[in-house]
């Protein structure tokens, strides 16, 4: 279905001053008399000042900075999937402050009214027994929650976060497209355009007098801290999200973040006595505020949908049972609809008193008889749309069917009407987009958020403007491609404080822990630990086996390459297909084929690649626990290895690739030192490295075990450059290699931050400081893990683990496998103790876990 | 009719369950030809709270958490009934369905709202084409509401195999009806889907069936598990419950749990466990007559 093509006026002007419009819509630059419009004096010169060529600059610099960012858009069934980036375009959609004023005004007398109207259905339905709605729209209704009747939301207020798509007519007038009433999405990215746009265009947007965000988001936090039912000082609230997989989680992570909340999902929560608690690894954390992102149907598996697994058992009789707030009250997707449209102006002048401010879009909804009859007599100039959210109908164009199409689809309502309304088409208005080098039209449509207050209901001063995907397009949407620009409201008034800072009446307490670590995220930083850290070994390994690969002694100066090979077939679990190189140059081809798959193959599920690609992911679900550098490290590490243009069979050119990931591998492990607090999160991270790190050195060692021959020393001064601890061999010991100063070093040396002693110090530590039911003076199950592996490196005597028996070192050999065998126990017991929650979650999969029973069969 | 009702529900988890949270509509609700004299609940393991209250339809339901470990959950709910419900006289009201109908759209009496929106589909039971076209042949025009409806109980009953292998709870009405099998839960769906499908007002109503018929005559179907029937409303008399299982209009043999708009809003137990593995479920129902 594609809407009408418009022709354009003139030919694309390069600058903003001359920015033509599309036929008919409404210019949002140039007024009628061929002037730049008012509100544009100064953005639109300016940006023609700077030029081309520094717009282009400053712009590649913001798309640098929002990939690192991660500020991502989830598009279902997209190749790139959860790293689609976010499209913004540079050139502000631009409000004066009269005009804002008046829209301003209108979007809180439509909030209230969508309140009262809400408060009414879930309450006594007056408004149906004097048909003042029909009846119909709330029955037929799928969002309508039967459970959630009679629920007294926290200070009887339903709607806290609204939003509404608004539009402008040819003539200038904003109309009210659509309105958003129970999860709105976009708030999060209109902030993060906000700052993207105000980095690139510092000037101008001082001199442009542009009202700040910052106060609608503190707005949201207080209204959400003010509905804690428990008045203490410093309640929970948490966001709550359907998780990574959804379109909008980067928003999810990044307002959580911004405004201080915990972000949960729904297996991290649970509900007890009729109270929501969070699992952490200290225990259960009662929660006093939800901010949810998750549909109504959504939120509660027992009451409303049962076969949703994205919502907490038990939250409608915890809500009702007043134990906890949440926002947008449960059931508030019944009037996310556009069929109540319609009856606003006559519901507004009975319930307020009040002319409804802003026009809504015709719209006729299908479930009354003359308005049916109506449509279908209009079919040919009417936009059909599914009356009720979450069904999955498109909107189908009228104009552009045939007549067969025409008549199937009027045969489709007449059979259910309640599902159908229709509505004139709507007009946009055109904006200019940057379009490398020249400002092209777009059509435009803005997203404006209210938020509840003490006193009512405010108004984001800005929004997420949309545009579409083509010129002759009229469908803004992020899930068909379109873009989103950051929105100006002039302001008349000077600028208020842009940061988001704590009101002084409320007193802060210095809390050190921060919120307590759910067990999910403790559970996803200790697998981030253990990829990062397989990674780190592979590249190691890889680098070792390239740069013997190049050598020009290849391949008679490099012995020890089928031993390294063999490392590497246990690192990937994959050998290579003709049995490797026993001798590398035979099988030159077929070589380079297996380290170049070992680096760069996706699908290889224990590659470098697919070990960083996981880490990616693991980073992306816990963006709010780690710092944004840290976050950068592993997306640089990523668009490394994913845009190389290698030549897989250059042993050189891979050899560079792998090169240039070292350092940001180390950056990752220094800037969780430094920058992450040393908390339980931050152990867990740790521990997941130590772990792995302690498991690759013993395979590494392994090598040392057995067939000893005269190759040794090559294979010594191989691991001591995967291991980093050539540097510290050579200063301690000046000699060419030998067998048990390496033991030595890598095996038994406590001091040594690469060697298998070092890291089960390290993860003694840990465990020693976590949470635990401890039984005065007894060790915990992990302490003694850790303990039996740290003695039996203690008690061993390096000499007597260097002897050679024959052509083996027996004692070695006892001692790795012992450690071998317990690392994964280690592991094991940490996943039991402490993450246990989020095992059960991970099975949910599974019909098996946390399922849901019903009766036996009725008969 | 006076009944000692007991229904034993067991289940049994391959797994332990470290949480169970569960809402059970087992207490039979107070209704005009029905009292219930006593009613109790008994659950083990011992739940670690429990809590009572009324649904959106005005049934009675109750809600329970289980925080201990276990492998097993058992619930026995007994009542004692008294059930005196004289039989609907289907020649009495003589309103013609399509008035029926049209009626329900725009009664906004409290009775007319409530009843108005059982004419619209719900998760499990929604109206199609092919059922309104099965219905029609029951609702001719003009012909007044309760002789259709007795006549589409006895056609349902006529061209339906009761076949317990041939479905589950999670079936849907569109197989049911293809496939011309099921049991009383498949049955009262169908009927429902029918009805809703030509604009009339049908509920879910969910209770027991006497364990032992009155002499004379054969045991019932159901008679030992739970069962369930369908509601109709005719603005005359109210709601009249129909049986299409056993092909009868509702008396004092049936004893009514609860109703809603199908299964889904009125599940005798629904739960939910963390942990527990496959499950399996034992159910034992008797309904005596009181001496």
């Amino acid at each position: 279905m594609t809407p009408p093509q418009p022709p354009v006026t003139t030919a694309p002007a390069t600058g903003l001053t001359g920015f033509p419009s599309i036929d008919g819509a409404y210019n949002e630059v140039i007024g009628d008399g061929g002037g730049l419009r008012p509100a544009w004096a100064t953005l639109a010169p300016g940006l023609d000042a700077l030029g081309p060529d520094t717009i282009r600059q400053r712009w590649a610099a913001a798309q640098r900075v929002m990939q690192e960012n991660g500020v991502t858009y989830n598009v279902y069934g997209d190749p790139r999937g959860m790293h689609r980036p976010w499209a913004l375009d540079p050139v502000p959609l631009v409000i004066p402050a009269a005009e804002w004023a008046d829209v301003e005004a209108a979007l809180v007398q439509r909030a209230r009214l969508l309140n009262r109207v809400l408060a009414d259905l879930y309450g006594p339905s007056k408004l149906l027994e004097t048909r003042q709605l029909p009846s119909a729209l709330v029955f037929a209704n799928p969002n309508f929650l039967r459970p959630c009747v009679g629920l007294k939301p926290a200070g009887g207020r339903h709607l806290t976060l609204l939003a509404f798509d608004l539009a402008r007519s040819p003539e200038g007038r904003w109309w009210v497209v659509n309105h958003r009433t129970q999860a709105p999405s976009g708030a999060g990215y209109a902030l993060e355009n906000r700052l993207i746009i105000s980095r690139i265009l510092p000037d101008l947007f001082r001199d442009c007098g542009v009202s700040r965000l910052a106060k609608f988001f503190g707005d949201l936090r207080d209204t959400l801290v003010e509905m804690s039912p428990r008045k203490n000082d410093d309640p929970h609230v948490a966001l709550l999200t359907p998780g990574p997989h959804n379109e909008t989680y980067f928003e999810h992570a990044y307002l959580a973040r911004y405004l201080g909340f915990t972000l949960v999902e729904g297996g991290d929560l649970t509900v007890r006595d009729r109270r929501v608690y969070l699992k952490t690894l200290g225990g259960l954390q009662q929660i006093d505020v939800l901010l949810r992102r998750t549909d109504d149907g959504f939120c509660d598996p027992l009451e409303l949908r049962s076969e949703s697994v994205l919502g907490v058992a038990g939250l409608v009789q915890a809500n009702a049972a007043g134990h906890v707030a949440v926002a947008n009250a449960l059931g508030s997707g019944l009037i996310e609809t556009q069929s109540i449209m319609p009856f606003l102006p006559k519901l507004c002048r009975e319930l307020l008193g009040e002319e409804l401010g802003l026009p809504g879009v015709a719209t006729w909804w299908c479930g009354q008889p003359k308005e049916l009859a109506y449509v279908l007599d209009h079919l040919d100039t009417l936009v059909v749309k599914a009356a009720f959210a979450g069904d999955a109908l498109q909107p189908v164009f009228g104009a552009y069917l045939t007549k067969q199409e025409r008549s199937a689809l009027r045969e489709q309502i007449l059979e259910r009407p309640h599902r159908y309304l229709a509505q004139e088409s709507v007009s946009l208005s055109t904006a200019p987009v940057w379009n490398d080098g020249v400002f092209s039209p777009r059509h435009v449509m803005l997203r404006a958020y209210v938020v509840a207050t003490k006193d009512g209901y405010t108004v984001m001063p800005g929004g997420l403007a949309r545009v579409s995907a083509a010129q002759d397009s009229m469908v803004v949407s992020m899930q068909h491609g379109g873009g989103s620009k950051d929105a100006w409201v002039l302001s008349d008034k000077p600028a208020t404080s842009g940061r988001l800072v704590p009101p002084e009446s409320r007193p802060v307490h210095v809390s050190r822990s921060g919120h307590l670590l759910p067990s999910r995220v403790a559970d996803t930083l200790f697998w981030l630990g253990r990829y990062v850290e397989r990674a780190e070994g592979l590249i190691q390994l890889l680098r070792a086996i390239l740069i013997r690969l190049t050598e020009e002694t290849f391949p008679v100066g490099s012995p020890e390459l089928p031993r390294l090979f063999k490392v590497l077939t246990e690192q990937i679990g994959r050998p290579l297909e003709s049995e490797p190189a026993h001798h590398p140059l035979v099988h030159h081809q077929a070589t380079m084929a297996y380290v170049s798959s070992a680096c760069f193959d996706p699908d290889h599920p224990e590659s470098l690649a697919a070990c960083v690609e996981k880490a990616q992911q693991l980073a992306s679900i816990v963006r709010d626990r780690i710092s944004l550098d840290t976050w950068r490290v592993v997306r640089q590490i990523g668009q490394t290895l994913e845009h190389h243009r290698t030549d897989p069979h250059d042993p050189t050119a891979v050899l560079a690739v792998v090169e240039d990931l070292v350092t940001p591998v180390a950056a990752f492990s220094g800037l969780n030192n430094e920058s992450m607090t040393h908390g339980h999160g931050w152990r867990f991270l740790d521990l997941g490295r130590r772990i792995e790190r302690a498991g690759f050195v013993v395979n590494l060692m392994q090598l040392l075990a057995v067939d000893v021959d005269q190759h040794e020393s090559s294979i010594l001064s191989a691991l001591l450059a995967i291991t980093n601890s050539d540097m510290t061999y050579r200063s301690r010991y000046r000699m060419s290699m030998a067998a048990l100063p390496a033991v030595d070093l890598l095996l038994l040396d406590e001091t040594n931050p690469r060697g298998v002693a070092f890291q089960l110090i390290r993860a003694e530590a840990h465990v020693g400081a976590l949470p635990a039911d401890r039984v005065e003076g007894q060790r915990t199950q992990e302490e003694k893990a850790v303990l039996s592996m740290l003695a039996s490196l203690r008690l061993s005597d390096a000499n007597e683990l260097a002897a050679v028996d024959g052509n083996a070192r027996v004692r070695l050999r006892q001692l790795l496998d012992t450690l071998q065998a317990r690392l994964p126990e280690f592991s094991d017991l940490l996943n039991q103790d402490y993450l246990a929650h989020a095992q059960a979650r991970q099975t949910l999969a599974s019909p098996a876990a946390d399922a849901l029973y019903g009766e036996e069969q009725t008969i | 009719m006076e009944y000692h009702v007991r229904h034993e529900t067991e289940y049994t988890y391959s797994q332990p369950v470290t949480i169970e949270h569960t809402a059970l509509h087992l207490s039979p609700r107070p209704v005009a030809h029905q009292t219930c004299k006593r009613s109790s609940i008994q659950i083990t393991p011992t739940p670690s709270t429990t809590s009572e209250g009324v649904d959106y339809f005005g049934n009675p339901v109750s809600y329970f958490t289980i925080e201990e470990p276990h492998q097993s959950m058992w619930v026995v709910a007994e009542s004692v009934v008294s059930v005196d419900r004289e039989p609907a006289d289907v020649e009495k009201d003589d309103a013609a369905w399509e008035t029926v109908r049209d009626g329900l759209a725009t009664d906004v009496s409290t009775a007319g709202l409530d009843a108005y929106q059982f004419t619209f589909d719900s998760p499990t039971a929604g109206g199609t084409k092919e059922l309104a076209a099965y219905a029609r042949a029951a609702f001719a025009p003009g012909r007044p509401v309760m002789a259709a409806t007795r006549d589409l109980t006895s056609r349902i009953h006529r061209d339906f195999r009761f076949d317990p292998r041939t479905t589950d709870v999670t079936t849907p009405v569109s197989q049911v009806f293809a496939q011309r099998s099921g049991v009383c839960q498949d049955f009262a769906h169908l009927m429902i889907a029918c009805l809703r499908s030509l604009g009339l007002a049908a509920r879910y109503v969910s209770g027991y069936l006497r364990t032992e018929p009155p002499p004379g005559q054969p045991r019932m179907i159901g008679a030992d598990a739970s069962h369930a029937w369908v509601g109709v409303f005719c603005p005359g008399p109210g709601w009249i419950d129909f049986d299409p299982t056993n092909n009868q209009i509702v008396r004092s043999d049936h004893v009514t749990l609860a109703w809603g708009r199908d299964y889904t809003d009125i599940a005798p137990v629904k739960g939910l466990v963390l942990g527990g593995g496959e499950h399996t479920v034992i159910a034992r129902v008797d309904v005596a007559i009181q001496a």
